[in-house]
């Protein structure tokens, strides 16, 4: 069980999830990609869910995508305390260019601002020695598409 | 298996919320208390159940390995058949399937289901909600505690947020389902909040997670519930009162769309439902009260669309259209529901759409009872799977006749 009392819950990382893990603490976002039908799995599993495949392969992911959904987080509820200092939090469903969705924070980003369309960037923070997360910030140029 | 087997007995123990100075009950104490309220309203005894069959929902509270057979050594029970669901709010109606199959295959004759949880009992870091270990450990946690997931009430708001950018939805259809879910709980003795609220007094309380409010939250508590399901055959020897399972449907971890990206707006109703009503020969006019699984007031209006009560994104209309109460057109959530009744933890809270069903075609809801109700339809619903909004939809038509 994690560890919840005094900080923000951390991973129990194992060799399934380490690569995402240390591509996230080094500034990269890495997703499982299937060799097979070359669908973005997310998040981490023991084979692709489009076709079955067992062969998937951690692979560099574009940095960048959408907001698919939101919700403001104005109160801690099924997580840790620590977490209060950062209400309100915007988190989002994103929908990354290559294809797979995530939960993600979303921040530099009022929360009155944040929109279902917003083009989003990602960027990383350090959690521990071997973790970092990925998060994401409102994109520096305008969207091109949708 | 239309109408081959009937409920015979239910029984829905009083809630707690474990305030001080409350005696603090275990969960296997809620499940002898909540079998013994069964066995009693079918006339029964728990040796009846020795070679037969014995049904035990999961609980969130710490509990041995071999729950099932640990909870027939507990209550004193051989049975032949031990079913054990896992599927959360839709583990009562999942289990409910199981029994009718087993039933239908001549294995067993009759089957007890039990289910309780205490996860007020649960030791947690934030108050009022807790976090079991099996919550807070594997994938499934590690890529949502981390990445700032505030349980349920972000996870539906997310879904929400998004049918609200796709279809008209306002916060006043929604809080009509939190208000007539308290009308209701005022004239049910067993919910655990009684005093009605207003329209206003939904729309102040405090948000939660945009655009999900306090009142819009289902609140735990400490209970358990069970039923009792035959065959046909002896459903008629031993009540004058049997409600049949007359269809059925389900489905798991359904994606509507590509499973990558899929449209989290619709839910696995849209399966099962038409597959309950087909098997049961029934349409939705044929239907007298619905009971969704209403932990949050929009998974109860998604579950009216996707039931096809309405078309799909009219559903808020619907609500606002329609009178909600046990002597309106569309009786819904007839005992308070989870929203005001109160939740077991979300695997236990599944029984209460079943077992009101079942009191309602039995004639037995009292003051709330709904006129002439001959068939009616209840759901399960159970777990939140990565950023879509149901991993088990069950549909179930129950009636008076087979």
């Amino acid at each position: 069980m994690a560890d919840l009392g005094q900080s923000k819950p951390l991973p129990d990382i194992t060799d399934l999830t380490r690569p995402f893990w240390t591509a996230a603490k080094n500034g990269k976002l890495v997703l499982q990609k299937c060799q097979r039908c070359a669908t973005f799995n997310f998040h981490p599993k023991p084979w692709c869910i489009e076709c079955g495949s067992r062969e998937l392969q951690w692979t560099a992911a574009k940095p960048s995508g959408t907001v698919y959904s939101y919700t403001v987080s104005r109160t801690v509820a099924m997580n840790s305390p620590a977490w209060a200092a950062e209400m309100p939090l915007i988190l989002c469903l994103i929908d990354l260019d290559d294809g797979a969705r995530l939960y993600g924070q979303v921040t530099g980003c009022r929360a009155e601002d944040i929109r279902i369309g917003m083009r989003v960037d990602v960027h990383f923070e350090d959690i521990s020695d071997e973790a970092g997360i990925p998060k994401f910030r409102p994109a520096l140029q305008p969207a091109t598409a949708g | 298996m239309r109408g081959e087997v009937a409920i015979v007995g239910y029984g829905r123990t009083p809630y707690s919320r474990a305030k001080p100075g409350e005696p603090v009950l275990n969960v296997d104490e809620y499940i002898a208390w909540a079998a013994d309220l069964a066995l009693q309203k079918a006339g029964m005894s728990k040796n009846d159940f020795d070679g037969q069959g014995l049904g035990v929902s999961h609980a969130e509270v710490a509990h041995t390995v071999n729950w099932s057979a640990a909870t027939a050594e507990n209550l004193g029970i051989s049975p032949q058949v031990l079913l054990r669901a896992d599927q959360g709010g839709a583990s009562a109606a999942s289990m409910l399937i199981r029994a009718a199959a087993m039933i239908h295959a001549g294995i067993v004759d009759r089957v007890l289901v039990v289910g309780a949880d205490t996860p007020l009992n649960i030791p947690s870091v934030a108050p009022g909600l807790p976090l079991s270990p099996e919550r807070t450990r594997g994938v499934y946690w590690d890529f949502q505690g981390p990445f700032g997931v505030m349980g349920a009430s972000a996870q539906f708001a997310l879904v929400q947020t998004r049918y609200m950018h796709e279809h008209a939805l306002t916060s006043e259809q929604l809080g009509k389902i939190a208000v007539s879910a308290r009308y209701h709980a005022s004239l049910n003795p067993g919910a655990i909040y009684r005093k009605p609220f207003t329209l206003d007094e939904y729309m102040n309380s405090r948000m939660l997670s945009d655009p999900i409010r306090l009142l819009d939250c289902v609140p735990i508590v400490n209970g358990g519930l069970a039923y009792i399901v035959t065959s046909g055959k002896t459903a008629r020897s031993i009540t004058d009162k049997p409600v049949y399972l007359r269809g059925f449907g389900e489905i798991n971890n359904y994606y509507h769309g590509s499973r990558a990206l899929p449209d989290i707006t619709t839910t696995g109703f849209v399966q099962s439902a038409p597959q309950a009503m087909k098997m049961a020969g029934v349409q939705h006019k044929d239907i007298n009260f619905f009971q969704p699984y209403d932990d949050y007031p929009f998974i109860a209006m998604m579950t009216i669309e996707d039931f096809g009560f309405c078309n799909k994104g009219e559903g808020g209309r619907f609500v606002e259209e329609h009178d909600l109460s046990f002597n309106g057109d569309f009786p819904m959530s007839t005992d308070g529901g989870q929203l005001s009744g109160g939740q077991p933890g979300g695997a236990i809270g599944g029984f209460m759409p079943l077992v009101e069903a079942v009191t309602q075609l039995r004639g037995e809801a009292g003051v709330r009872q709904v006129k002439n109700a001959n068939i009616g339809a209840a759901c399960g619903f159970g777990g939140i799977p990565y950023g879509r909004p149901g991993r088990s939809c069950i549909s179930l038509i129950l009636g008076t006749e087979p």
